[in-house]
């Protein structure tokens, strides 16, 4: 085997690598979307203290915050048929795609769960106090006071999420899955050129995540426009 | 569906006889990353030209990429590196007669190098300026009031971030299975192919996971009561 690192094959593989990076951001936006949703949904019954519910919605988020995400994945890849059978569904057939959204899902509706209650907590309860004061109902107080006040505490840990969730989809291709890993796995296997296609794939994910931090900077600046700026933090 | 509940404990009984080994993969990374994150958070803080932009560049990188990437880069780009300096020097070192088990560690210190020395950086950032002059007022040097004050108190608040940088590479080991290693994950794998019983296989191991991970949780809330005693913070 020839042992020359040639970087002109990085420059023509990326192209290619690139065309499935819609893949990733399919996997990322709608674990997001879908996690977020989820994550509101456990969130509640813990903020409210609903007797069992909140058991099993804290042994749910450690589960999923003490297991690997590629055991998870394996988890729900063989879990799931598992469980549809049960009720006479026949998945066998299934994309993979929807295996890793659904375990990508999983995974960030823990994270995002515990993101919310802690972030809902930090607003002080005086505000709904003063917020029901001035006459306004539960739901109002809660969209107009706390909510805005929370979602700047959120935001950071968010993105945070955002990004090691980015990070993860990398192993989708474990379960098959064509993304850009998965088309970088062929590839190797075509051109016995590992190291280059690692690299590549490394530069566009490095390069995703820093444009993506870029843009939470300026969003948590908006979202913290309303603070005192203080004087002596550093 | 039906879960062979008395193939889960004895998948159990097989996969956690590499526990030892996948703590061994997971301690000597956080480890030595440790030692490198303090050795990079300390040459970051200090400006130094051409060096804190290469610093800053590398923790970019890891942070920014997965940990699968720094494992298949290690993996295939350090035998180029050792057999270039091999043949350009006549040493009779062979990429081919490393352990792979090296490769999967050395890509998991660099990256614990990077997580731990942000962490490192924000827990001293944490420690108030006025202690450091505190340290100086009464005569101690920059090393003496680092040792034994910043440090201290640095390390007591970065308890809870280092917790989280273990756990995290204790999931991570799991990765070191696409190098068809026999740590948890892989041994796992080979137990639910030879048996044909994946579900369950990957809920023994889920289940080993997840029972060292709280583990760790509880211990470092042990430390952390012990360490944080005397800081009497906040209201």
């Amino acid at each position: 085997m020839e042992n020359n690192f040639d970087f002109v094959l990085i420059a023509k593989l990326l192209p290619t690598l690139l065309q499935y990076l819609p893949v990733t951001f399919e996997i990322l936006v709608f674990s997001i979307l879908f996690g977020m949703v989820i994550g509101i949904m456990l969130a509640i019954p813990k903020l409210l203290h609903i007797p069992v519910l909140k058991q099993i919605i804290t042994i749910y988020i450690s589960f999923i915050r003490g297991t690997p995400i590629l055991v998870q994945l394996f988890l729900v890849f063989y879990g799931v048929p598992a469980i549809l059978k049960l009720i006479h569904i026949d998945v066998t057939r299934m994309d993979a795609m929807y295996f890793v959204i659904i375990t990508y899902t999983l995974s960030n509706a823990a994270a995002f769960a515990e993101i919310f209650r802690a972030a809902i907590l930090t607003v002080d309860n005086g505000q709904m106090e003063a917020a029901y004061s001035v006459g306004l109902n539960g739901p109002q107080a809660f969209m107009r006071i706390v909510f805005p006040q929370a979602i700047r505490v959120a935001f950071p840990n968010i993105a945070n999420t955002m990004i090691s969730s980015l990070k993860d989809t990398s192993l989708a291709f474990s379960i098959g899955v064509m993304d850009m890993v998965g088309r970088g796995e062929t590839l190797i296997a075509s051109t016995t050129r590992a190291l280059e296609i690692y690299v590549a794939l490394s530069i566009v994910y490095f390069v995703i995540v820093m444009v993506l931090e870029k843009i939470f900077k300026f969003n948590e600046r908006y979202f913290n426009r309303y603070m005192p700026k203080e004087i002596a933090t550093h | 569906m039906t879960i062979d509940i008395a193939f889960v404990l004895e998948a159990l009984r097989e996969i956690s006889k590499v526990i030892p080994l996948t703590l061994f993969m997971t301690f000597t990374p956080v480890f030595l990353g440790i030692v490198i994150g303090i050795i990079v958070a300390f040459v970051r803080m200090k400006q130094i030209k051409f060096v804190t932009p290469l610093l800053n560049l590398y923790v970019s990188f890891f942070r920014g990429t997965p940990i699968i990437m720094h494992i298949m880069l290690v993996y295939f780009g350090l035998p180029l590196i050792v057999d270039g300096v091999a043949n350009t020097f006549h040493l009779a070192i062979q990429s081919s007669s490393i352990p792979i088990l090296f490769f999967v560690i050395l890509a998991l210190t660099f990256s614990a190098g990077a997580y731990a020395s942000e962490i490192i950086r924000s827990g001293i950032l944490s420690v108030p300026k006025g202690q450091l002059e505190a340290a100086y007022a009464i005569g101690l040097t920059f090393t003496q009031a680092m040792r034994r004050y910043i440090l201290p108190q640095a390390f007591g608040k970065s308890i809870p971030n280092f917790t989280n940088v273990f756990i995290g590479f204790l999931h991570a080991t799991s990765l070191a299975f696409f190098l068809s290693i026999k740590e948890l994950t892989g041994v796992a794998n080979i137990v639910a192919s030879v048996n044909l019983k994946f579900l369950e296989a990957f809920i023994a191991v889920g289940i080993i996971y997840w029972s060292i991970s709280i583990m760790t949780e509880w211990i470092s809330h042990l430390i952390e009561k012990r360490v944080t005693a005397y800081s009497k913070s906040g209201l």
